[in-house]
């Protein structure tokens, strides 16, 4: 009889979790544009070039924001350190503004990255609401540390796909 | 020759003699005097009634049905129903709907009555549904904070339209309480067949389906009421067809 009893209890509980609706958010909401370090090394003797993955011991980003007011651009407060060794960077873009700035700090030397993009809403769910997704149009950069810049996907979503090869 | 003659004439005649016996054992099949038609049941959801009133409002169906008795084994079904939701997450998205939905469908009776003995009216049921509703929905107060360059928006959806198909495995009982007073439960396993579009505003509920999560599970428990409408096969009687004459 006891053992009819906890089988009985058991798929009532069982039946109840189960038809529960999870309120909670369980997806990726982070949206940032992916950057990927790399180094060409060109050899001249055999006319080829091999492109292998950069690691850099300090990177830092710190966004620059126009003020209307002074008709300026201004620091961000917030400044994303990224863990040593840095083969690449998520930088955030600005989800209500088409052109995202940042001063990238390699090591010691410093670039500027401008990024064109457009916005649009990606609806999740209930629970997780919505996102802003970019699409990049144009890259434009300081040639300090940075040699070359490519795009490798333009759409800047919550996957974490590489968006951008940065070439030293 | 002669002995290609003498095979092939045995070969054929083996075959006939073959051929009348097996005709010999063919039983020819009992016919089936069970009527066609045997009633339409008029039955009404309390379980979603009930669950209606558990949801606090949050979410309220309510549903009918009609079925037909085949020949006591097929049992074809339409259920009309209407169900809505009013729905505000942990992060204050509002999300509202109502509409009518139907869906139509046959159940099979598992229960074979034995030879000789009258159909029994106790039913264990399986069967299929195809449902559809097309409603309207709106989300309310999507807000929208970027926490790295500042600045917040909210976005509402208003007047958003979707029509969702979707079927149902459907197994449970029916019995008769009183004389053609009927009352039984089903379980039903309903899956989606409409795809929503990534990163469109996709309806939280679709009404006779349930949260729209793919695939959902559902309980009725019906009380109907069987209408005895006979289709009896007027038969003429000799004085009838006298008077025509």
């Amino acid at each position: 009889m006891k053992k009819i009893n906890f089988i009985f209890w058991s798929i009532s509980f069982l039946l109840c979790t189960s038809c529960m609706v999870d309120e909670q958010c369980r997806q990726n909401r982070f949206v940032a544009m992916k950057i990927d370090f790399f180094h060409v090394v060109a050899n001249k003797t055999k006319d080829t070039i091999k492109t292998t993955t950069l690691s850099l011991d300090s990177v830092s980003a710190r966004g620059l924001k126009f003020d209307n007011q002074s008709s300026k651009f201004i620091y961000i407060d917030s400044v994303l350190s990224y863990k040593f060794p840095s083969t690449n960077v998520d930088l955030p873009l600005n989800k209500f503004s088409t052109i995202s700035k940042y001063e990238v700090k390699f090591n010691t030397t410093i670039d500027t990255l401008t990024i064109l993009h457009t916005n649009s809403d990606y609806y999740l769910s209930l629970e997780c609401g919505c996102l802003k997704v970019h699409s990049i149009d144009t890259v434009l950069t300081t040639n300090h540390f940075i040699d070359s810049v490519k795009i490798t996907t333009h759409t800047v979503n919550n996957t974490n796909a590489e968006n951008i090869r940065l070439y030293k | 020759m002669q002995k290609t003659f003498a095979y092939i004439s045995s070969l054929i005649l083996c075959t006939l003699t073959l051929t009348a016996v097996a005709q010999k054992n063919i039983k020819t099949p009992e016919k089936d005097n069970t009527p066609l038609f045997n009633g339409l049941t008029i039955q009404l959801d309390v379980a979603s009634v009930a669950s209606s009133f558990l949801s606090n409002g949050e979410s309220y169906s309510y549903e009918a049905g009609a079925q037909v008795d085949l020949k006591h084994k097929y049992y074809p079904v339409f259920e009309l129903g209407y169900a809505g939701a009013n729905k505000t997450s942990n992060n204050d998205i509002n999300f509202k709907t109502n509409g009518l939905f139907g869906r139509l469908g046959v159940d099979i009776n598992l229960i074979n009555p034995k030879k000789d003995q009258k159909p029994t009216t106790n039913l264990f049921l399986a069967g299929i549904r195809l449902g559809m509703s097309n409603f309207p929905y709106n989300v309310s107060n999507v807000i929208i904070t970027d926490n790295y360059w500042g600045g917040s928006e909210t976005f509402n959806y208003p007047a958003k339209i979707s029509t969702k198909v979707w079927y149902e495995i459907v197994a449970g009982v029916r019995v008769e309480v009183t004389k053609n007073i009927y009352m039984g439960w089903t379980i039903r396993s309903k899956n989606m067949l409409s795809q929503d579009i990534a990163g469109e505003v996709a309806p939280w509920y679709v009404p006779g389906f349930g949260t729209n999560t793919g695939n959902n599970w559902g309980f009725n428990y019906t009380i109907g009421y069987k209408l005895q409408i006979p289709m009896k096969v007027k038969t003429r009687t000799n004085k009838e067809i006298k008077k025509k004459k």
